[in-house]
């Protein structure tokens, strides 16, 4: 019994110890230039497609639900007209990265495993190494900079997408103005928030990049493994982004306030 | 020329290999024969760096490539052909991006050249009008040609192939046979070839060797397996002998 806790143990730290060597070895590549543009145009294409209309309509509905919630709940304490920071400063700084990183992980991320799994499996990665080129050049990097790349541009996409949702239930629920709603909406908004926000997003899409990528390129066991390994990195993502986003909140409070 | 030498593998407990040498030499074709799970595929890939063995040496024109580094594998591998079982096509491509695939990685050809060395090497291959169809659009023997196709189309040194003929019917795999064969011989490659198909690797090698358990049974001309008393090689070979 002992030996098998042991063994699991050591197994998932040699486990954690190869994602890190596999991460090494995607910045290796892409910090020595060897980056496929046209591949990463490719994928950022495919990913952006395939996630920004989920994100559009989820942003959509978190900040018309933000919007109710507080402004039923501010009537009660007279302050309605804060509804537009309530729903500004929760998006920009909290919802919208984290909700975009799981959004992503869920549609995209788990894209990324399951072809990458699928390859993997029909002995194509193999076959790259076989034919003299870098699957991690080939195949890896250009998914995992495109991830990078694009999540940044949903969480902004997902912020304003929310703030409007906001700002319909404002106008028409609330009865604010619209030019009050607006101003106390830029003015709610300063640049630590915004980049509180963007700093949060560039890290998880660097953990959803990872996780997922790692997850496909080790994926085995036919097409059962292909659905297990992509569960699982999805699954990672969201417990590592979740654990991610405490901390980051605490480092950037203590930073910045 | 390839050497390998007191070769051993290990994967999870169990010992996949044990202690196997032998040589081959230029353009020779060696069949290594065995039942499925004895180790041929995991002895094939070690040939070509994919696996690093437990100890031993794998010795390819005087260089052993299992102390060489990633990069200088990833070189060394342009020299080389493998065909996979199932073809291992990239499914994201068509044939013709398939095959012209090593044509742009590794050589500065135009657009021009690359079109024209992929139709010779598919006209090899006996492959016509499929350049624009995708793998999932092949059967499994077009898939392999494909395969083979491509394994060549950078003038390969040495070609691996690994169970050619597995999943075939008997026409097709007596014709995928003959084709490799044929393709070895007009391009005076090396070769290394997995199979359990006695019948057709005895038309395909220069020699064969039988595996079991991890190490060579046997390893000579036809003659000498039909020869050779030990009951696993008189079982493994008692079908097609009779």
């Amino acid at each position: 019994m002992n030996m098998a806790i042991f063994k699991n143990i050591i197994g998932r730290i040699s486990a954690l110890g190869e994602a890190i060597f596999f991460l090494g070895d995607v910045f290796k590549v892409i910090f020595s230039g060897r980056v496929r543009f046209a591949q990463v145009l490719e994928q950022i294409y495919y990913q952006g497609v395939q996630s920004v209309v989920i994100i559009i309509l989820s942003s959509l509905a978190s900040g018309v639900v933000l919007g109710l919630q507080g402004s039923i709940t501010l009537q009660r304490f007279g302050a309605r007209e804060f509804i537009a920071p309530l729903v500004a400063l929760s998006l920009v700084r909290e919802l919208s990265p984290v909700f975009t990183a799981f959004i992503y992980s869920g549609k995209s991320g788990a894209g990324i495993t399951a072809e990458l799994g699928t390859m993997n499996t029909h002995e194509q990665i193999q076959a790259t190494r076989a034919l003299g080129v870098d699957p991690i050049e080939f195949l890896v990097v250009p998914r995992f900079l495109a991830c990078v790349l694009v999540m940044p541009v949903l969480v902004i996409i997902s912020e304003l997408i929310g703030i409007f949702g906001g700002y319909v239930v404002g106008i028409f629920q609330a009865q604010l103005p619209s030019a009050i709603y607006i101003r106390q909406t830029i003015q709610s908004i300063h640049y630590v928030d915004f980049f509180s926000g963007l700093i949060k997003s560039f890290f998880f899409s660097i953990i959803v990049a990872w996780v997922c990528c790692y997850q496909g390129f080790f994926t085995s066991g036919g097409a059962l493994g292909v659905g297990r390994f992509t569960t699982r990195a999805v699954a990672y993502s969201y417990i590592m982004v979740i654990l991610s986003n405490a901390l980051l909140t605490m480092f950037i409070l203590t930073i910045w306030g | 020329m390839i050497k390998v030498e007191h070769l051993s593998k290990t994967l999870g407990d169990q010992k996949i290999l044990n202690d196997i040498s032998f040589e081959v030499a230029t353009g020779e074709i060696l069949v290594f024969l065995g039942p499925s799970g004895v180790g041929k595929t995991v002895l094939l890939k070690h040939l070509i760096g994919l696996l690093k063995p437990d100890c031993g040496s794998v010795i390819i024109n005087g260089k052993d490539i299992t102390k060489l580094s990633r990069v200088e594998q990833l070189k060394m591998r342009k020299d080389f052909g493998y065909l996979f079982q199932e073809g291992a096509l990239y499914d994201f491509m068509n044939v013709f991006d398939n095959v012209a695939f090593p044509l742009r990685e590794h050589t500065n050809l135009n657009y021009q050249q690359i079109r024209g060395r992929v139709r010779e090497v598919l006209d090899m291959v006996d492959l016509d009008d499929v350049e624009a169809k995708m793998p999932s659009e092949l059967s499994g023997g077009m898939k392999k040609r494909v395969g083979l196709a491509r394994a060549i189309v950078l003038g390969a040194k040495i070609l691996l192939c690994d169970e050619p003929t597995s999943g075939l019917d008997p026409i097709r795999s007596f014709d995928i046979s003959n084709l490799i064969r044929q393709v070895a011989k007009k391009i005076g490659v090396t070769m290394v070839m997995t199979s359990h198909d006695v019948d057709n690797s005895f038309r395909i090698a220069d020699r064969l060797a039988i595996l079991n358990e991890g190490h060579i049974e046997v390893i000579g001309s036809q003659q000498d397996l039909l020869s050779n008393q030990h009951p696993f090689v008189k079982e493994f070979l008692k079908p097609e002998a009779v």
